[in-house]
């Protein structure tokens, strides 16, 4: 299995850097170089989960090594998404060296041959795969909210000021990104409830509670109702532009502490 | 052969010479079937435009003050003027300086606004002028695609065409940072100057669908809105249209601000903060520059405008340094081609005259053998054919070698020794 994600991890390093060759020199042929080494990298990708998933029996988002590398599946996955619906290559110049940091640590992660902390209940239930696929899935949206927002930050600076920097001439416009963010946030709020939902379900059908106090449990719901106000404020208050972009920094700051933040506190929800 | 380039340019003539000596499309047509005689000057070109008047020609090796006589000599004919009068404005480069200069002419190197897209478009006109004139041949036709090339590398290859350096240019560009298209936008223009006149018709140009015009004085407004075809909106409901427009323009001779925090503040509030984009093109400003610090409301007055058009014309200059390397590495590319164009024909004469010899000599000794099957004439033939083609291989291919190491004295010698025709 290891061949195979390296073989994925050299697609989308030749992609990562097409796309910021493409991102600084402006190139049209560097940047279909990049768009075909990301299309065959996630086709390869998505074999190498599936056959994860066949090969270890288990759903391939139990160790370290699996769990970086469905992050970085989904992301590919929202870029892709992304690529077609809006032409917004400049995210790519972004997201992409994320996307091959996080296969690299997953290709030299070593994964446990058999871990006492493989519960059998995780194993047995098809809530696992649908509530963790959503969660990552949500990720993936806020850490898109999060570049789109910081992009719209950066060349909002840009026009109040009037001095406009290399990078102004690069990245797409304010609309563009406001736009991204904000379906973005959408989608990822929506996946988010769900993801949640279905966590309860599984919880409350294992030991009859729906909340645990658990870390992550708390950070999720705070990211939950930051989005929810989000969401809400732009629709009802006219909220858009710098105070939105902002929220959707620090909304992605709450994602990483939900994301890593359990981990270091401990709780329930660690595994692997 | 060499190629010579004789002209006038913005940079070394005033308008008033330049004009004098510029050259209608038929003019040109005309103009170069007379200059090319087949002779001195063997293929021609001419480039006339507001900022040069260019005659390029291709000219027999040897012949060059003859042949720049005679382009004098064509100028003043073709524009009736005492030559003393242009003479000693006039530049002339020869072979890799005017290989040189007509890329960096079609790369727009040359032009007065460096990176300007025009200068192609004219350059192409002026061939296909010559071409239809037939006075373009092997040589030129090799140079001119060569700098239509050049000039597709520059441009996709360094960003000296990347940013706006004109100010109603660049409301437009900055307009697209902020809305990505105009289509489906509203502009509204407070007062009908002309400078605003001309930023709203960019806009329109870019896709701006709606146009409002308000005016203190109803008229002028109603007819620069028919000839747009805008709408004209009371002027004293200002909020009310600030509320409606995604761009404002705004160029009155009002000495006081027209738009105010406060009516922006509440025009804001109606669209629910979409963003608005502010050019202010009056002095003394006509907007309140506290306008600017409502958020999604983005003000350029006309400082700011020229600021960023000036650091774009740097910008502009800094990569045509990148240009300029470009350039000199496809005048050496360029050199390579023409040798092989002109050894080409000289290596293939020679050939051929071989081959003559050998013919020539059967031919003579022929009635000697006595009758022959075809079979055997044949073989007899291609014996004589293969002994002076093994003969002369190595010369050939030594030939060959030397045309591409560009030793052009080399090549002289050999067209000498065997009294080739250049």
């Amino acid at each position: 299995m290891r061949s195979l994600l390296l073989a994925v991890l050299a697609a989308y390093v030749v992609a990562a850097i097409h796309a910021v060759l493409a991102f600084i020199n402006k190139r049209r042929a560097l940047q279909r170089v990049s768009e075909v080494a990301l299309a065959m990298g996630f086709l390869l990708h998505t074999g190498a989960l599936a056959a994860d998933w066949i090969i270890d029996g288990h759903y391939p988002l139990f160790y370290l090594r699996e769990t970086l590398s469905f992050l970085a599946w989904t992301l590919v996955a929202s870029y892709l998404l992304i690529l077609y619906r809006y032409r917004a290559r400049p995210l790519g110049t972004f997201i992409l060296p994320l996307v091959s940091v996080l296969v690299f640590i997953a290709a030299v992660a070593h994964s446990p041959t058999a871990g006492p902390t493989n519960p059998i209940a995780v194993r047995d239930t098809w809530l696992f795969p649908v509530h963790t696929t959503l969660l990552f899935f949500a990720y993936a949206a806020f850490f898109v909210v999060f570049i789109a927002s910081v992009m719209y930050l950066l060349q909002e600076r840009e026009l109040k000021v009037k001095t406009f920097g290399a990078i102004f001439h690069r990245l797409p416009s304010l609309t563009t990104v406001n736009e991204i963010a904000t379906s973005s946030a959408a989608i990822g709020l929506t996946l988010l409830t769900v993801g949640i939902a279905t966590g309860m379900i599984w919880a409350s059908s294992r030991d009859g509670r729906l909340w645990h106090n658990d870390p992550k449990e708390i950070f999720a719901a705070l990211t939950w109702l930051l989005y929810v106000s989000l969401i809400v404020y732009r629709s009802s208050a006219g909220w858009r532009g710098r105070r939105a972009a902002w929220m959707g920094v620090a909304g992605f700051a709450l994602v990483l502490c939900t994301f890593f933040g359990a981990r270091m506190m401990g709780g329930y929800h660690v595994f692997g | 052969m060499s190629i010579v380039l004789v002209g006038v340019n913005h940079k070394s003539t005033p308008l008033a010479v330049r004009e004098l000596l510029a050259l209608s499309d038929d003019a040109c047509a005309t103009g170069l079937r007379s200059l090319v005689d087949g002779e001195i000057v063997r293929e021609g070109l001419i480039v006339s435009t507001c900022n040069r008047v260019e005659v390029l020609t291709e000219t027999a090796a040897g012949r060059l003050n003859e042949s720049t006589e005679r382009i004098i000599e064509f100028l003043t004919r073709a524009n009736d003027l005492p030559r003393s009068q242009f003479e000693k404005e006039l530049y002339q480069h020869t072979d890799d300086q005017a290989v040189r200069h007509l890329f960096r002419v079609a790369s727009s190197l040359d032009s007065m606004v460096v990176g300007e897209p025009q200068v192609l478009g004219q350059v192409r006109r002026a061939y296909s002028i010559a071409l239809e004139a037939g006075t373009t041949g092997r040589i030129l036709n090799r140079l001119v695609h060569h700098a239509f090339r050049v000039a597709k590398r520059v441009r996709t290859e360094t960003g000296i065409a990347a940013n706006a350096v004109s100010i109603s240019y660049m409301a437009v560009e900055l307009g697209k940072k902020i809305f990505d298209s105009f289509a489906g936008r509203t502009a509204l223009l407070i007062g009908a100057g002309e400078m605003a006149e001309l930023a709203a018709r960019h806009l329109i140009n870019a896709g701006v669908s709606n146009v409002l015009l308000a005016n203190r004085s109803e008229e002028p407004a109603r007819a620069l809105a028919t000839e747009l075809g805008g709408t004209p909106v009371p002027f004293n409901r200002l909020t009310e249209h600030l509320s409606r427009a995604d761009i404002v323009i705004c160029s009155t001779a009002a000495d006081d601000y027209i738009v105010t925090e406060r009516m922006m503040r509440a025009a804001s509030a109606t669209r629910r903060n979409r963003p608005v984009f502010f050019i202010d093109i009056s002095v003394p400003r006509n907007i309140d520059p506290a306008v600017g610090k409502i958020p999604n409301v983005f003000v350029f007055d006309i400082d700011d405008l020229e600021s960023v058009v000036s650091s774009n014309i740097r910008e502009r200059e800094r990569e045509a340094q990148r240009a300029e390397l470009i350039v000199e590495s496809e005048i050496m590319q360029f050199q390579q081609a023409l040798r092989a164009l002109e050894s080409g024909p000289a290596i293939g004469a020679l050939k051929q005259m071989f081959q003559d010899i050998a013919r020539h000599e059967l031919k003579r000794q022929r009635n000697r053998l006595g009758p022959l099957s075809p079979e055997q004439e044949a073989s007899i033939e291609a014996l004589l054919l293969s002994t002076v083609n093994k003969l002369s291989h190595p010369m050939l291919s030594q030939m060959r070698h030397s045309s591409d190491a560009s030793d052009a004295e080399i090549i002289e010698a050999w067209r000498d020794i065997f009294d080739l025709e250049d």
